[in-house]
């Protein structure tokens, strides 16, 4: 049994005649220990999905099960402890007058989890940022040493499930390697489950062994890591993407 | 041919409470009637030594140069009104973003127009404007033209932006990161039209980019800034022959698409490269 399963997800905000049918008919599933990547361009519902299994969106159609078993809505406490989700833009998604050490303890507190302290710098030490910075802020790190807290903070309750969206798009390229390598290194430490959303389809590749391909809010189509680096695709959307994705090739007709 | 744009030994620098800071130390480079890339992580300096070519360095930072000359204009002392007449007509800029660098209360139309007729053009003004708009391949010119930049999408809004700069026809344009905020597809029509636009009227280009990949394929020339350096110069076809340890990093660290290499490289900063 898949431990993610998605079936036929719609998401609507809105209503009436302003509404946004942001996803139409979703379906994938995600089996335990692997890492699935979903790519798109803006506006594509690639994040929304994210944002829709983790409760953040408000589903309007369709299933989404963990090991088999339908979630909740509101998630429970249970589902936050298996699934956490790392955001986009460490500088957006950490409080900005909260301590490392508040940011890293409060899901702890709400969780009910005992050693916190000893947790905290564990996770520190993980994520290679190292106990001295438990009692700093956000604004005297940089934005890798951010995107690391933000990952530490998914980590801090032990999930087997992590959702990723674009962990690294807001980062320098030598950071987002460092980031990258780290999130791989995490992931066979412990097992973890991935699922990442990424508008470049390098990073797609580098970390995930199936991926699919969205577009208007649906799934254009799905692919294993091989399909892709064959270029064994059916869909004209995916080999366009592709295509953009090697760079700027010059129109021969106005070749000097 | 003299170069149309020379610089020589530019040095920015800001006040801080150590004292001034110096983010650009020390450009110099030439630029004919090609496509220049300058390529850095942030905080290298490349959008600044961009805006003090067109002399929009922020006004508590302190631009200086041995030399800055455009087309045989010496741009160090140039007056306020020497500036105006310079910018906009003869260089002009194309910023990362079209959400935060159009006028959101002012529609395409009467913003592109506003640029023609401060450059002499007052009759013409509508009909230039539409014939820009369709240059840069927007299909319905005259709904754009309505348009407020909130009602285009990024892609159209940067043409419009791309449109408005190129209105005048101007010898030199910056480009500073102008597909950033863009989708990869979206982004390569617009480096063609670009593209296009620069081989047909023999303008100069400088793009500043992060991406050192897109710019080595797009650029003739690539500089590499550092800390405010420029760390290397390079043929941008031969970007493989890079030599210096941080462009070689740089190349090194990004994944791709076939590449399996586990982990990733990661750029090891020499302080020696500050130097």
């Amino acid at each position: 049994m898949a431990l993610i399963e998605i079936e036929e997800l719609e998401v609507v905000f809105g209503s009436g005649g302003r509404s946004v049918h942001a996803l139409r008919g979703v379906s994938f599933t995600v089996e335990e220990g692997e890492s699935f990547g979903i790519v798109g361009e803006s506006g594509s519902g690639k994040s929304t999905v994210l944002r829709a299994a983790c409760g953040l969106a408000p589903v309007t159609g369709g299933r989404i099960l963990i090991d088999g078993v339908p979630v909740t809505s509101p998630r429970d406490p249970a589902f936050y402890r298996r699934v956490q989700m790392v955001f986009q833009d460490p500088y957006a998604s950490l409080h900005p007058r909260h301590t490392i050490d508040r940011v890293l303890s409060e899901p702890l507190a709400i969780h009910g989890f005992d050693r916190r302290e000893a947790r905290v710098e564990q996770a520190l030490v993980e994520v290679g940022l190292g106990k001295g910075f438990r009692f700093r802020y956000p604004h005297q790190l940089s934005g890798g040493q951010r995107q690391r807290v933000a990952i530490a903070r998914a980590l801090i309750l032990e999930p087997k499930v992590i959702l990723l969206d674009e962990p690294t798009s807001a980062l320098d390229a030598s950071i987002q390697a460092e980031v990258l390598n780290l999130l791989d290194r995490l992931r066979a430490e412990r097992g973890l489950t991935y699922v990442l959303v990424s508008h470049d389809l390098a990073v797609v590749s580098h970390m995930c062994e199936r991926l699919m391909v969205m577009q208007n809010g649906a799934v254009v189509e799905q692919l294993t890591r091989q399909a892709l680096r064959d270029h064994a695709t059916t869909e004209d959307y995916t080999r366009n993407l592709l295509t953009a994705s090697e760079g700027f090739t010059r129109d021969p007709a106005l070749q000097t | 041919m003299s170069p149309l744009l020379s610089v020589e030994n530019l040095r920015i620098a800001f006040p801080s409470r150590q004292g001034p800071v110096e983010v650009v130390r020390g450009v110099s480079f030439e630029l004919g009637r090609e496509r220049l890339g300058i390529v850095g992580e942030s905080g290298s300096g490349k959008s600044q030594t961009g805006r003090a070519i067109l002399g929009l360095t922020p006004v508590t930072g302190k631009a200086t140069a041995d030399r800055l000359e455009f087309d045989g204009i010496d741009l160090r002392n140039a007056t306020p009104a020497r500036w105006r007449s310079l910018r906009g007509a003869r260089m002009s800029m194309v910023m990362q973003d079209p959400k935060f660098s159009l006028n959101p209360v002012m529609t395409i139309g009467k913003q592109l127009m506003e640029a023609v007729k401060l450059h002499g053009g007052q009759s013409e003004a509508r009909d230039k404007s539409i014939a820009m708009l369709e240059a840069v391949q927007i299909r319905d010119p005259d709904r754009v033209m309505a348009a407020y930049p909130h009602e285009l999408s990024g892609g159209m809004g940067q043409r419009a932006m791309i449109a408005m700069m190129l209105v005048t026809e101007p010898d030199l344009l910056i480009a500073d990161e102008p597909t950033s905020a863009l989708d990869v597809t979206v982004q390569i029509e617009v480096l063609r039209i670009l593209d296009r636009l620069v081989s047909e009227r023999g303008m100069g280009l400088i793009f500043i980019s992060h991406d050192l990949e897109l710019v080595s394929t797009f650029c003739d020339r690539v500089l590499v800034m550092y800390a405010g350096q420029v760390v290397e110069e390079l043929d941008a076809a031969k970007m493989s022959e890079a030599r210096h340890p941080y462009t070689r990093g740089l190349l090194g660290c990004l994944p791709k698409i076939n590449g399996d290499v586990r982990p990733l490289p990661v750029l090891a900063r020499d302080a020696a490269w500050l130097e």
